[in-house]
């Protein structure tokens, strides 16, 4: 367990707006990913980012009142507030939704219809032939190459949560990704190593 | 089962309204719209009805269940599309009322991972006349078109079948817009 103490918080408004909506479409997408394979480890996860984002938006909202230096200002800054409020209440819809995973409470629907809904949640296995084995996530770009947002790697009996940009995908890896049916089918065939080439251009 | 198809079209429907309502409403923040924060009400108050709906498929669909505790959870993934929703209502709200938003909101929202971007379509784009199922964009580009806007007019949520046209506004989430303006014919700035 991470100390929430030591986290780093980032020091103005604005980065600390920006980690929390991107924290927040984290927790969506890891949430639903949850509920489809059941995964308890990944819904543990979610309810961590919970926490996380509570300090965030704590801190937002004493810088917020902070900056205020008039009346124009202040009213101002209540839309800042409103906005991270609705941020999140996104998050806590996403850690029920985690909560429910947790509680073994899945509907066998639920698992359909997060398969059938326009962007859904697909499990990307990495064959030691793929294009994709010794890049770094930043190298493939894979978002604006295939279309799929990698939200978790399950490496061997880990999980990378949220991998970052210097993360290198290595054989056996099975990526989860966020994207419409095509993109994540696209994914799928760069990764048996039936696509050589991800050539967009 | 009749309730439990209904069921599962309605919340894919509303799965895929939630998500689509945030993204538009953090476009309708990012450009200062109120049309598109318009439709963000609209499809609160369609939200609303599907949300009803399932609840009561789910308690017809109970009375023929062996284990009827079994159907909270759908009522609940319901509950959690319809706050995602309200959320989304509350963000295109701030452009709805009278206050200036916050000029640190939209510097926001050019920061963020997925980037929203607000597209011309030129005259001799290669995207004049096609289909989005002919355009792929998502998989080639990792694009995916919100709404266009033709004349005066929204279409939102563009289906496979939409054509794009001369003059159309794309209203795009992409990892990258600056390859959608490319092939919408659109200067693009090295530093942007």
């Amino acid at each position: 367990m991470e100390e929430w103490d030591e986290v780093e918080v980032p020091t103005n408004v604005k980065d600390i707006f920006v980690e929390m909506k991107n924290t927040a479409e984290l927790m969506v997408d890891l949430a639903y990913s949850a509920a489809l394979f059941k995964e308890k480890e990944m819904a543990e996860e979610v309810l961590e980012l919970e926490e996380y984002l509570d300090i965030l938006n704590y801190n937002l909202t004493v810088r917020a009142v902070l900056a205020a230096r008039n009346l124009k200002e202040a009213e101002q800054i209540t839309s800042i507030l409103q906005m991270a409020r609705a941020i999140d209440d996104i998050s806590n819809a996403a850690a029920d939704l985690a909560k429910m995973v947790l509680e073994e409470k899945i509907h066998p629907l639920i698992t359909e219809v997060i398969m059938e809904s326009e962007e859904t949640i697909g499990k990307v296995v990495v064959s030691p032939d793929s294009v994709l084995v010794g890049k770094t996530l930043e190298e493939l770009d894979l978002s604006t190459n295939t279309g799929v947002w990698i939200i978790a790697i399950r490496r061997g009996k880990r999980w990378i949560f949220d991998p970052d940009e210097d993360t290198k995908i290595l054989p056996g890896d099975i990526l989860i990704g966020r994207g419409t049916r095509t993109a994540l089918d696209y994914l799928k065939e760069i990764a048996r190593g039936n696509i050589k080439v991800m050539t967009n251009e | 089962m009749n309730e439990f198809e209904e069921i599962r079209g309605c919340l894919v429907e509303m799965k895929d309204l939630s998500s689509l309502m945030i993204d538009l409403a953090f476009s309708s923040v990012l450009y200062n719209s109120e049309d598109i924060a318009e439709e963000v009400y609209l499809l609160e108050e369609r939200m609303d009805d599907l949300t009803v709906h399932v609840k009561k498929l789910a308690l017809r669909a109970a009375k023929h269940e062996e284990d009827p505790e079994s159907l909270l959870s759908i009522i609940d993934l319901a509950d959690i599309n319809e706050r995602i929703s309200d959320a989304a209502y509350a963000i295109a709200d701030i452009i709805l009322r009278d206050i200036e938003p916050h000029p640190i909101i939209r510097k926001i929202m050019e920061d963020t991972e997925e980037e929203l971007g607000r597209v011309t379509v030129r005259p001799g784009s290669v995207l004049i006349g096609k289909t989005l199922a002919q355009l792929k964009l998502p998989s080639k580009i990792g694009t995916r078109i919100l709404a266009i806007k033709r004349g005066n007019r929204y279409i939102y949520n563009p289906g496979r079948n939409d054509t794009i046209e001369e003059g159309d506004v794309l209203i795009a989430v992409s990892s990258d817009i600056d390859k959608l303006k490319k092939l919408a014919g659109e200067e693009v700035e090295e530093n942007e």
